[in-house]
């Protein structure tokens, strides 16, 4: 089976953001940089299918500056074969736009499944996969926690609250990938050497027009500090005039 | 030459072309090891090393019962192998002995010491058989071992001792002319036991005697190299070619070269460890010493250091032995011999590698297979995953924002390395805080404490602030050697841009790291652990602190970090420190403390992984501590903290911990 996943870069989120001079971007001093959480999850499953099959291909894409090869040169010391950079120097806010440059290269690649994460950790739209499938005509399953395959069907379960639901569809298709499904494996040395040897293509990003703009990026305000009022069954009065009087919620 | 003689000729020459041709064997399997070329350097230390730890059994005497009754085996062994040597050319050219070529006193001194040394050794193969048979040494009785081979081995060494008598005694009766009751006193006496007998009945028994002897010294030689006896022939190279006791820093691990094409990570099998670590399985007398302190072991693990370096040994004999190598290609030492458990629950302690009498490293086997595993194979304990991640993202094992390390010195008015390069002025020590120290709540109040300290003693210092970061000590010590250079190359980097030479930090493992492991990757600083600083400048007086002669005297008792004290022997300054600060204060030992101590049960990346199979390490150190009745415990280690704090903690005992910095901070003038 031909595997794709696109993979995006994200920064490292248990840090403090700073927002960067131009007001419309995070300042990336001293952040680090990773697979999208869901992304690496999703190249961690494809490298599974693979594995079990003993045979096929697991391609990445990344969609970015020339940063994004390192990113892909990770998933390759993963065990991904090889990695497919879609140029684009200046940050995309635009899903669409993303949708239309990926889905562009994957409809020349001759793939029987795409992998996308869920959402991205950082900007979380939840949209790109789907509007991948929609641009390609092809079947989607959003956020699946677990996938089978049954002659030339995928089945996949989709955890909601409480219960599940399982779907098939016929490949190729689309599929989104939610937690749970596969933790991902950490690159041997043996990986890392090796994927300084895979083939990393670099192609200019055809993005589609971008309908909207980013005008301004700012913090959330700064919560106040959490205060202790007490200890044991002492603090219940005092907790329950604040949350009277002060927080207003009673 | 008589026809016997003749025989014995034939016998003595085929016997010793036998034993050269396996010790050619033997060096052949070593041969199959790395190379390793750190093993010949600094003879004078190696030469110190041989006389101490070989030669006068210093080791071995760390036991009180078996050490002199070792050493009685060993050094009777010593002298008697003259005696043998006398004998075996007598065997060969008749009625040779070395009374001629020395002057009688020293021929007298020699003869005498034979008899004396031979039943010396007797009375202690008794000692030991005794031991082996009825009190049932623990650490002896394992499934491990091979049980019958000392039993064997203990009674060859008798019998060669009493045929030695015996033919020395038949000779006596046989030609009571040359009696010489004064040289050999014991042989006199068995002679006087068996004065009835004819001269020529004397004359056959001592012939019997003496081919007796002869067979059986023969024999054993030839024995050895198949036993685990053969310690008696590795051990003392072993102890030449070993760096457990120096010469270099002890406990330091090995540089991976990460550019060179490595075929194999680390060590999956006897050939991928260097050929000194096949000699330490030829060198392993199956004693028991490591595993019998073993922190791991001894609470209830699966890991045992002995059975360690018996497996590399076994594998290197099957895989040696086998003519085609593909028959014996799917039993590697790892996952064949070793399990992944077993190394997986080394706190890389050292107590082991201090412990061996023949000073075998088995520490640095099970690194290299813990590199393999990870390098090699990305095989580790789920737990380690986020602490890798975190300190490839963050410089941290915990998912703390690095931008927050120097947050505990807000409002101290402590400068960072870039603050003081900007107005152009250089501190006299670089302080290195360590992410524990940073981050861990607990261990933050020692970070300020030892800071009030050097504040108030007038050291002129500075932090990295947030561009420190971890030395790539669990990291190393996990295996992952990879992460660990990276790491320490960035901090170099950092540490090179402002010049830094002198550092001081309060972590035992950013103190080994820095100081002794930095340097091979081209770091070279002055690093000096809290506890000595703090002592030298109580000593010189700098230290304003108020020493209360009076008031309730308080029990301490002071637990060993292994990366302090086994690693870098230091065990007095963080107790004269303690005095110090505390004239009336009453210090207390544990039974195992110094480099007997046993581990908090968080190092070798212990701290990142479930402690789930046995007692709780760090449960065992804290029913040890307060067991010694005192009230407080003092620690100088940000790891151990935790683990004694934590288990102290939970026996809901009235006992504090402190670190060494916090007590003489507590004594500060106001
Ligand atoms: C599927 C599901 C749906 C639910 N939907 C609702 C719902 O719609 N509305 C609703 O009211 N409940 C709902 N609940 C119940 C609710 O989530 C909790 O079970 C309930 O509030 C528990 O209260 P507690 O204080 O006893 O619990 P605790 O577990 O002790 O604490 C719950 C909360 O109380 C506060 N709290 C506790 N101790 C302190 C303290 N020392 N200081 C300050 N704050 C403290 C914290 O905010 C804490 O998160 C739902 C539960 C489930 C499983
Ligand atoms: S280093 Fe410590 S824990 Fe590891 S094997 Fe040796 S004694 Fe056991
Ligand atoms: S490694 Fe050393 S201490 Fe351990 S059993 Fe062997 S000889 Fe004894």
């Amino acid at each position: 089976m031909k595997i794709a996943v696109c993979i995006k870069r994200v920064p490292d989120m248990d840090v403090r953001f700073k927002i960067g001079a131009t007001g419309t971007s995070v300042d990336e001093a001293g952040l680090k940089f990773d697979i999208s959480d869901f992304d690496g999850y999703a190249v961690e499953a494809a490298l599974q299918i693979k594995e079990k099959a003993n045979a096929g291909e697991v391609v990445v894409i990344s969609l970015g500056a020339d940063n994004v090869q390192e990113t892909l040169r990770k998933a390759m010391s993963m065990g991904a074969d090889r990695a497919v950079q879609l140029k684009h120097d200046a940050p995309v806010f635009d899903s669409f736009a993303i949708a239309t440059a990926l889905a562009a290269e994957i409809s020349t690649g001759g793939y029987d499944l795409v992998m996308f994460g869920r959402m991205s950790i950082d900007t979380a739209n939840q949209a790109t996969g789907t509007m991948v499938a929609e641009l390609l005509g092809l079947p989607i399953i959003t956020a699946i926690s677990k996938l089978d395959f049954d002659g030339g069907k995928v089945k996949a379960r989709r955890e909601l609250e409480g219960s599940y639901e399982l779907i098939e569809c016929p490949l190729p298709a689309i599929v989104t990938i939610d937690e749970g499904i596969a933790r991902p494996r950490y690159p041997s040395l043996k990986g890392i050497m090796a994927a300084k040897k895979k083939p990393l293509e670099t192609k200019p990003a055809q993005i589609g027009e971008q309908s909207y703009t980013l005008d301004k990026m700012e913090l959330p305000a700064e919560r106040a500090a959490g205060r202790i009022v007490g200890e044991g069954k002492d603090a219940v009065p005092e907790l329950v005039r604040l949350l009277k009087e002060e927080a207003k919620v009673l | 030459m008589s026809a016997g003689h003749v025989l014995f000729t034939i016998i003595f020459v085929c016997a010793l072309g036998f034993f050269a041709a396996n010790i050619q064997r033997l060096i052949g399997e070593l041969q199959l090891g790395r190379t390793d070329d750190s093993r010949w350097n600094d003879l004078p230390t190696r030469f110190g090393n041989f006389l101490r730890i070989g030669i006068f059994q210093e080791k071995i005497f760390r036991d009180s019962i078996a050490g002199p009754m070792h050493a009685a085996i060993f050094w009777g062994f010593g002298i008697l192998t003259l005696g043998t040597i006398e004998f075996l050319i007598g065997g060969v050219i008749p009625g040779f002995n070395f009374q001629p070529y020395f002057i009688a006193p020293v021929y007298a001194f020699f003869a005498l010491n034979q008899d004396v040394w031979a039943a010396l050794v007797i009375a202690a193969v008794g000692m030991a058989l005794f031991r082996r048979l009825t009190k049932r040494v623990k650490r002896l009785q394992c499934a491990e071992t091979h049980p019958n081979d000392p039993l064997l081995i203990l009674s060859w060494i008798a019998s060669l001792m009493i045929t030695m008598f015996a033919y020395e005694a038949f000779e006596m009766v046989a030609h009571p002319d040359t009696m010489t009751p004064m040289l050999r006193p014991i042989s006199f006496g068995v002679a006087m036991a068996f004065s009835w007998m004819s001269p020529s009945a004397a004359s056959v028994a001592h012939d019997l005697a003496w081919w007796a002897h002869g067979l059986l010294v023969l024999g054993f030689l030839n024995y050895l190299p198949y036993s685990k006896h053969l310690h008696v022939v590795a051990s003392l190279p072993n102890v030449f070619l070993s760096n457990t006791s120096g010469p270099g820093q002890k406990g330091v691990m090995k540089a991976m070269d990460l550019e060179g094409d490595l075929e194999v990570f680390g060590a999956k099998d006897v050939t991928d460890l260097s050929w000194k670590s096949l000699l330490d399985g030829f060198a392993c007398t199956e004693c028991g010493r490591c595993t019998s302190v073993c922190p791991a072991h001894t609470t209830g693990k699966l890991l045992s250091p002995r059975k360690i370096m018996i497996n590399v040994r076994e594998r290197l004999e099957s895989y040696a032995h086998a003519a085609d190598k593909s028959t014996v290609a799917d039993r590697t030492l790892l996952d064949g011999y070793i399990t992944e458990e077993e190394l997986w629950s080394c706190t890389s302690c050292g107590a082991c590698v201090q412990e061996c009498p023949v000073s075998i490293d088995q520490l640095s086997v099970i690194m290299e297979l813990r590199r393999n595993l990870v390098l090699g194979e990305s095989r580790f304990p789920a737990e380690v995953m986020p602490a890798f991640e975190s300190m490839e993202q963050r410089g941290s094992p915990w998912a703390f924002d690095p931008g927050d390390r120097g947050k505990w010195a807000e409002g101290m008015n402590i400068p960072t390395m870039a603050e003081m390069a900007e107005r152009g002025e250089r501190p006299e020590v670089l302080y290195w805080v360590g992410c524990m120290g940073s981050f861990d709540d607990r261990a933050k109040k020692t970070t300020v404490a030892f800071a009030q300290i050097m504040q108030a003693s007038g050291v002129k210092f500075a932090i990295l602030g947030q561009e420190e970061k971890c030395n790539g000590d669990p990291a190393r010590r996990m295996g992952n050697e990879y992460l660990y250079q990276m790491l320490a190359k960035d901090n170099i980097e950092t540490l090179d841009k402002y010049g830094v030479r002198t550092i001081v930090t309060a972590c035992p493992h950013c103190f080994h790291q820095i100081g002794n492991e930095f340097p091979q990757l081209g770091g070279n600083y002055d690093v000096v652990h809290h506890s000595t600083f703090i002592e030298s400048l109580l000593e010189q007086g700098r230290v304003p602190i108020v020493q209360e002669l009076h008031g309730p005297v308080r029990t301490f008792t002071y637990h060993d970090s292994c990366y302090l004290g086994r690693y870098n022997d230091v065990y007095d300054a963080p107790r004269e420190a303690l005095r110090r600060a505390l004239p009336v204060m009453n210090l207390v030992e544990m039974p195992r403390s110094k480099d007997k101590g046993l581990c908090c049960g968080a190092g070798g990346g212990r701290m990142f992984m479930e402690e789930t199979v046995g007692k709780r390490i760090n449960v065992e150190r804290a029913e040890e501590a307060l067991a010694t009745g005192a009230d407080a415990i003092a620690v100088a280690c940000p790891f151990c903290m935790t683990m004694m704090a934590d288990s102290v903690k939970s026996r809901n005992a009235n006992v504090e911990v402190y670190d060494i910095a916090e007590v003489v901070a507590g004594q500060l003038r106001a």
